[in-house]
């Protein structure tokens, strides 16, 4: 099979395409809100992403391990319920520290469950994450059936207006997470992440540990929809059991428009999470044209339909050809 | 020299099916062994105890003079025994360094990967292969983006790059081109001085014979000879691997050579190429039965598949003497060709549902809408007593049906179409020496009204009893044509190990 320079070039950068689209989304938010890149615009819009993104990291994790992550929204939501009714508008600091560690065990633990039943008892992950989504949406609602609680405007306040150097806050924390992948990626177990992911029999064959890789993603899904749970709440200042709803989706198609696709093996962090920012300027451009919301689900659903009909559509092509 | 791994009286069962009844070998530091035998005489699965893929169920390994016994693939390349497989182990999305240096990747603080050392080692071992494979293969191009020869040579250096004791070569020649064979060939020179130890398994008796210092014969899952190669021609070699005939398989009454150049051309094939068939060409008469025999993997089921517009090909094909060129098996239908799949339960039958059902499959488009039961049920009925189905009714699911009757439905449904051109391929695996009988009755019959069946087989007996003519396949070509009094399994053999070639030049 002869690749063309772009297969070589996506290859080695697999997220040049999601770049290319940030570019144009970009463009096209700055036309419709030219004080875009203000240090103020630029924060307002990253700590609305800033969930988004850290779902979406998770995701692509378990989606380079060759699995999918159904589950993450309803983890977003149960963290949120939770952190909205222990916490309080009213709560102390130090009750918040408590929870929000908390937030991270419960997080971990609900990924740790996807786990084990996926790569230890072997169920099929698209059917187990959806089951156990139902198991957390509904943990969250026990915890808080009715919007309400908070959190106390001093968290808030610094989640939502901390700028550092003209940057707002969601780009430290994300230039942490990349060093961390950074540094993963350079250990054997960023190794073994995709080769997992690329052909699981094969890498046993050479003796990788399949099913701790397998397990350990969904835990760092898990994790990471607990941060993402943190955030929104802070974000958001009060509680509400269906706040990660459309999370799941969303950071999925981020994760297939960054270049991670969906049978595993290839991609990795950083265009998943430039997927992430384009989902929420196609949000903004939607808002500012004034089109109905049902669009941007529309362009969700749309990219997902395409991205998994694409590899066959180019073999529908080539055997016509051939 | 005391033996590296000495293998005791290996038996190993599938199922129904003894693959190994008394195997053993010897190989020592710094010698070739090639381990030979014809189709299903149990070398693959010789060699997979050898490697730890598969668990003994009797008999002892020896390695470095102390009993083992490896209970997966990772304890047997721990203690030294590194295996190319066939089926290959390398993951396609992940670079040429990435793949060979898996689990054992060079660290820097015990947690970093040391890129630039992967990258120099994984040099060092191309560089084995130097000047054979495409200029633009570096230790960074993803295994997808390589040729299968070039993939089969990273494999090789995968498997070498652990410094094995043992190396097991298990057909790992069949990809390269002579070139790279050749090369692979002074390596192993190098490797054998170095006091590696080699098993090599292999189709082509000229690489055996000029590779091995000694030989093993397996033949029913037996070792039947072993010995040095210099002693040995490739005519004793190939008188060892021919089975004697037990005489279970029915005589057919062969049509003669002279009755089949009477008979009208059905099938004319001409310079047929795919992935794996490399220019074939044959002609086959109305109401023949045409076998195609060789060993496992020499393009045979391509063949069956080019034929069924069930893969993309190049070449000619008349069908009847007008040229046709199927794109799609409902094509290769719509022409009365039909295909019967070997692997039944995956390909052939819907198992759960009814029997009636399965034989419709093909067919239904024929009986309207709403569909036309009644007579739907009395052409199955009609089909299920010529076949002597042995059912609970039409209306019971396949899966209660026996292997022999399950493989009898999946013939069925295509007979229902009255093919003129039936393609079966080995349509006997698994299957039990009665149900075999009647189903080599069938085949008699069904040749007898004139329908062409051209039979694909593993099972080198069943082929020279039944066939009239027979093709044998080797490397992607046909590297014979047996007829008459020169069908026999001792010509099988040699013409499947691409021995006759040479003979006869």
């Amino acid at each position: 099979m002869k690749q063309t320079r772009w297969q070589q070039a996506t290859y080695r950068h697999p997220y040049l395409f999601a770049l290319l689209l940030l570019v144009i989304a970009f463009t096209a938010n700055a036309l419709l809100q030219p004080n875009l890149l203000e240090p103020t615009t630029l924060n307002s819009n990253m700590r609305v992403f800033l969930p988004l993104i850290l779902v979406t990291i998770g995701q692509a994790i378990v989606m380079i391990g060759g699995g999918i992550d159904i589950s993450v929204g309803s983890i977003v939501s149960v963290v949120n319920a939770l952190l909205a009714t222990q916490i309080g508008l009213s709560g102390d600091l130090s009750t918040a520290g408590v929870m929000m560690g908390v937030a991270l065990f419960v997080g971990m633990g609900a990924g740790a469950l996807n786990g084990l039943l996926i790569a230890y008892v072997r169920l099929q992950p698209i059917i187990t994450t959806f089951a156990t989504s139902f198991i957390y949406a509904g943990l969250a609602l026990f915890i808080l059936p009715n919007p309400g609680g908070g959190a106390p405007s001093r968290l808030t306040a610094f989640y939502r207006e901390t700028i550092i150097l003209w940057l707002p806050l969601a780009f430290y924390i994300i230039a942490l997470l990349l060093f961390i992948w950074a540094i993963m990626r350079r250990t054997r177990y960023g190794r073994y992440l995709y080769a997992v992911g690329g052909k699981a029999e094969a890498a046993y064959e050479t003796g990788a540990p399949v099913r701790a890789v397998q397990f350990s993603t969904y835990v760092i899904s898990g994790l990471m929809a607990a941060l993402g749970g943190i955030a929104m709440t802070l974000l958001t200042g009060s509680g509400n059991a269906q706040v990660g709803d459309p999370l799941t989706l969303s950071s999925i198609t981020a994760a297939v428009i960054g270049g991670t696709p969906l049978s595993g093996g290839a991609g990795g962090i950083t265009g998943p999470i430039i997927g992430a920012v384009i989902l929420g300027l196609i949000r903004n451009i939607i808002s500012f044209a004034g089109v109905a919301t049902w669009w941007q689900t529309f362009v969700n659903a749309a990219i997902i339909v395409l991205a998994l009909a694409m590899p066959g559509i180019i073999r529908l092509v080539r055997r016509r050809r051939g | 020299m005391a033996p590296l791994l000495a293998v005791r009286n290996v038996a190993k069962r599938y199922g129904a099916v003894q693959a190994l009844i008394d195997a053993s070998l010897e190989v020592s530091p710094g010698e070739t062994l090639a381990l030979i035998g014809a189709n299903g005489s149990g070398k693959s699965t010789l060699s997979k105890v050898i490697n730890g893929v598969v668990a003994p169920d009797g008999g002892q390994l020896l390695f470095a003079g102390r009993a083992v016994r490896f209970g997966s693939p990772h304890a047997a390349k721990d203690a030294g025994i590194s295996t190319v497989f066939q089926e290959l182990s390398l993951i396609p999305q992940m670079t040429v360094a990435e793949n060979i240096w898996l689990t054992r990747e060079p660290l820097r603080r015990n947690i970093l990967i040391d890129h630039r050392t992967e990258r120099r080692r994984t040099e060092e071992l191309l560089s084995l292969f130097a000047g054979t494979f495409r200029a633009d293969l570096t230790p960074d191009t993803p295994v997808s983006a390589l040729l299968p020869d070039e993939r089969q040579i990273v494999e090789i250096l995968k498997a070498i790059s652990v410094n094995p004791r043992l190396l097991i070569l298990d057909e790992a020649t069949a990809s390269l081109d002579s070139r790279q064979v050749q090369r692979l060939f002074d390596l192993i020179g190098q490797w054998k001085t170095q006091g590696t130890a080699i098993i090599f398994i292999s189709h082509r008796m000229v690489e055996i014979e000029q590779i091995a210092d000694r030989y093993s014969v397996l033949r029913n899952g037996q070792t039947v000879g072993e010995g040095a190669m210099k002693d040995a021609t490739a005519g004793d070699l190939v008188a060892l691997m021919a089975p004697e005939a037990s005489g279970g398989a029915i005589e057919r009454r062969r049509l003669s050579p002279d009755d089949l150049a009477t008979r009208r051309v059905i099938l004319q094939i001409d310079d047929l190429r795919t992935g794996i068939l490399r220019g074939v060409s044959m002609r086959v008469h109305e109401g023949e039965l045409l076998g195609i025999g060789g060993l496992k993997g020499q393009g045979q089921r391509d063949l069956l598949l080019a034929i069924f517009g069930g893969i993309p090909y190049n070449g000619r094909i008349m069908l009847d003497g007008k040229p046709v060129h199927f794109t799609h098996p409902r094509q290769a239908m719509k022409h009365g060709v039909a295909l019967v799949p070997g692997d039944r339960t995956g390909e052939g039958l819907l198992s759960i549902r009814s029997i009636l059902e399965n034989l419709l499959v093909p067919s239904w488009r024929d009986y309207g809408f709403p569909l036309r039961m009644k007579r739907a049920h009395q052409n199955a009925s009609v089909i299920a007593a010529r076949l002597d189905l042995k059912m609970a009714g039409l209306d019971a699911p396949v899966s209660a049906l026996s292997g022999g009757n399950a493989q009898k439905v999946v013939i069925g449904k295509w007979l229902l179409r009255n093919p003129s051109i039936l393609l079966l391929d080995d349509p006997t695996k698994g299957v039990d020496i009665a149900t075999k009988a009647e189903f080599y009755r069938l085949l008699t019959r069904l040749c007898d009204e004139g329908t062409t069946v051209i039979l694909y087989s593993s099972d080198d007996e069943e082929l020279i009893s039944l066939s009239d003519r027979l093709l044998v396949m080797h490397d992607g070509r046909i590297s014979s044509e047996l007829a008459g009094a020169s069908l026999t399994t001792a010509n099988l053999v040699a013409a499947s190990l691409g021995v006759a070639r040479r003979e006869t030049p």
